[in-house]
């Protein structure tokens, strides 16, 4: 005989409720409804919902739209939702709630672990991969949009801009598309370069300087960020890291935002600390190659540390960093062998950029 | 039995409506709808939505009978698609009008334009699938709104708010709440709102004022009087009995409820949510008194069966408030 409880039945049609005596048929996976005047109803499990709300179970049918029955008893509860469980009535959102809040808490935990590394350790090379899958033109895409938005804002110094172009055509800078080079007059020490090969040297950090190897070091740097498409590497970075972010917090629209957004800052955003070494490195070697003084590299250096003890540094990352590059390229230059050939024309160019 | 249910009918009732969900609970049900759309990339956010739904209906109880929600994920699901699909037409049309026909202006027009236009048609699908799926002792609640008379209508409003520079929108809302609520139904019994745009009107210039005046201070104080407002011209009936509603918080209630909220919200780092909800539809349910004699043991079912969920979604889409 199976057991029995007392419960109460909606019948979907009235409000108004009625006793009923609950049967649990486990080896039919039925739930027999009995009511007074030996009316059965039977509703097999496989069309069953339930709630379980502390003590209270309630039961409905698919079959009879809006019926229910509801009941108090813990032993019927926990035999029927066993029941329920172990023939996969229940579904998986309700099967991880069961297991309680610390376990759940520690899921949540591991998996908030996992995404974390993947965040910092596997998404980075990935999206940087992807960024090789671009076609050239994006690149020139990207680099129109912001270079139009900067010639709105900043004044360019028509002069000088020619003057730099010819002192850039006599360097070799190991460039595979043309590289374009505009004066913007400003007293901001800054320099940057985007993805179509426009290079943006602000007059600012050119009136800092004091030998013309400074300028190669700086067009080999900001050069190298265009060979090695840096800033494309960076935004597709960028936006995979946002595109993770957002599926944490379920947020589908915001990705256009921020590849908006990420294409005006363009000029602005820090590339990663790989990213600079390499441009530092490949920018010696286009020094050493146009037989240039290497030490130019190290006299930018130190023009921007003197810089970045008046005012936040805007160019060449961030702060701290500055001297650990120097300290680098320094390292670099006595470990290799090198030949000084100095050009009086690049000279006398490099004096007319200076005021 | 006729004649002790014609002595029921005129005898006024108790209604206790009391909202009995946990933090903790509701903490342990968004920790696991967090979960699953993490790993399923995002897609179980509908089925997400139906476990929150069905959390907070379920922990809603008038007079200790708990109220059910029955929408489920796949309903949910196929409301999305919709909503996914009218939004690449949406934004394929404004594309479409800003590269070929080269006029931002034009394509912005667009824009807000259908984003309008789908307002009348999200209220109205809501409405019909939220009610249709909300049900108290074994009863259905229904919406039984004409949707080319809310289209009709809405635009009207809109059109008058426009030209009187959103004054109008005041009317717009009101007339839009006694519209939706004239056709909720739950079984035989008929629901109504009898909000004014004037009245309403002046209840939000009054706090706009206070508010400037006060410093902010008077802030809650107007939140009280919206929800107040709200409430208060809630009327339900059923033949000759009638249920009236009304607001009992207070303004420091509301001050209380909002700056704790926050206070949680932000020294959690936002974990704290499922707390700030709970306490908010606690408030909610304490607030909300009831009054007259409708008898909650004889309502009959009315209402035929519906399915579709376009506007369960469209709603959540475009953030506008359902209270
Ligand atoms: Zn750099």
């Amino acid at each position: 005989m199976n057991p029995t409880v007392a419960a109460l039945y909606f019948d979907g049609q009235s409000s108004a409720s009625r006793p009923v005596v609950l049967q649990f048929d486990e080896p039919f996976l039925e739930l027999h409804l009995l009511f007074a005047g030996e009316n059965t109803m039977v509703w097999p499990l496989s069309e069953l919902r339930f709630e379980n709300y502390g003590q209270v179970l309630e039961i409905r049918s698919q079959l009879h739209s809006g019926a229910l029955v509801k009941t108090e008893d813990p032993g019927f509860s926990q035999a029927f939702i066993k029941a329920m469980k172990q023939n996969k009535h229940v579904d998986v959102h309700s099967r991880l709630l069961g297991l309680g809040f610390s376990k759940l808490m520690v899921l949540a935990l591991v998996l908030i672990a996992l995404v974390g590394l993947a965040y910092f350790y596997a998404l980075p090379p990935l999206a940087e991969r992807a960024a090789t899958l671009l076609p050239e033109s994006f690149d020139e895409e990207i680099g129109n949009i912001v270079m139009e938005s900067i010639i709105d804002e900043e004044e360019i110094d028509v002069e000088k801009t020619k003057v730099l172009q010819s002192f850039a055509s006599r360097l070799r800078l190991n460039n595979t598309k043309a590289l374009t080079f505009t004066v913007v007059h400003s007293e901001q020490v800054n320099a940057f370069a985007l993805p179509n090969g426009q290079i943006v040297v602000y007059s600012g950090i050119l009136d800092g300087m004091n030998s013309p190897e400074e300028l190669i070091a700086l067009l080999g740097h900001e050069a190298t960020h265009v060979n090695k498409r840096h800033s494309i590497q960076m935004l597709c970075r960028n936006l995979s890291g946002y595109m993770v972010v957002s599926l944490l917090l379920s947020d589908v629209n915001g990705i256009m935002a921020v590849l908006a957004d990420n294409a005006q800052q363009l000029h602005s955003l820090s590339y990663s600390r790989r990213f600079e070494k390499e441009a530092d490195e490949e920018g010696l070697s286009i020094l050493m190659n146009n037989h240039a003084n290497p030490y130019g590299m190290v006299q930018l250096f130190e023009q921007l540390e003197k810089e970045n003890k008046f005012s936040v540094p805007t160019i060449l990352s961030t702060h701290p960093l500055t001297t650990e590059r120097k300290e680098n390229m320094q390292k670099i230059i006595s470990g290799s062998s090198y030949e000084i050939k100095p050009d009086t024309n690049l000279s006398s160019i490099f004096e007319l950029l200076k005021d | 039995m006729e004649t002790a249910t014609n002595q029921n009918t005129s005898t006024s009732q108790n209604y206790r409506l009391e909202f009995l969900g946990k933090g903790s609970e509701y903490f342990a049900i968004m920790i696991v709808n967090w979960l699953l759309t993490l790993i399923t990339f995002g897609i179980y956010y509908p089925w997400a939505r139906a476990k929150r739904l069905q959390y907070m209906y379920g922990h809603t109880a008038l007079n200790s009978e708990r109220f059910h929600f029955s929408g489920t994920g796949n309903e949910m699901f196929k409301g999305f698609i919709k909503l996914i699909v009218f939004y690449i037409l949406m934004m394929g049309g404004y594309m479409l009008l800003l590269t070929y026909l080269k006029s931002p202006l034009l394509a912005i027009l667009y824009l807000y334009l259908a984003l309008f236009a789908i307002i009348p048609f999200a209220v109205h699908g809501s409405f019909r699938y939220r009610m249709s799926r909300t049900s108290y002792r074994g009863i259905r609640f229904g919406y039984r709104g004409n949707r080319n008379e809310l289209v009709k209508n809405f635009f009207k409003w809109l059109f008058f708010t426009i030209i009187t520079f959103g004054i109008y929108g005041a009317w717009l809302q009101m007339n839009l709440r006694r519209y939706t609520h004239q056709h909720i139904r739950y079984g035989d019994v008929e629901f109504s709102n009898e909000g004014e745009g004037s009245e309403y009107f002046l209840l939000n210039l009054k706090g706009y004022i206070f508010t400037l005046f006060t410093l902010g201070i008077y802030l809650f104080w107007w939140q009280k009087d919206i929800f107040e407002y709200y409430i208060n011209k809630m009327k339900m009936s059923k033949g000759e009995t009638g249920i009236e509603c009304h607001s009992s918080a207070t303004g420091g209630g509301f001050f209380l409820l909002l700056a704790g909220n926050l206070l949680i919200t932000v020294f959690t780092l936002g974990f704290g949510k499922a707390w700030a909800d709970v306490r908010t539809q606690k408030f909610i349910c304490n607030s909300i008194q009831m009054q007259g004699n409708i008898n909650i043991d004889e309502i009959h079912q009315t209402e035929e069966e519906y399915t579709n969920a376009f506007g369960e979604d469209a709603m959540d889409f475009f953030e506008i408030d359902l209270a």
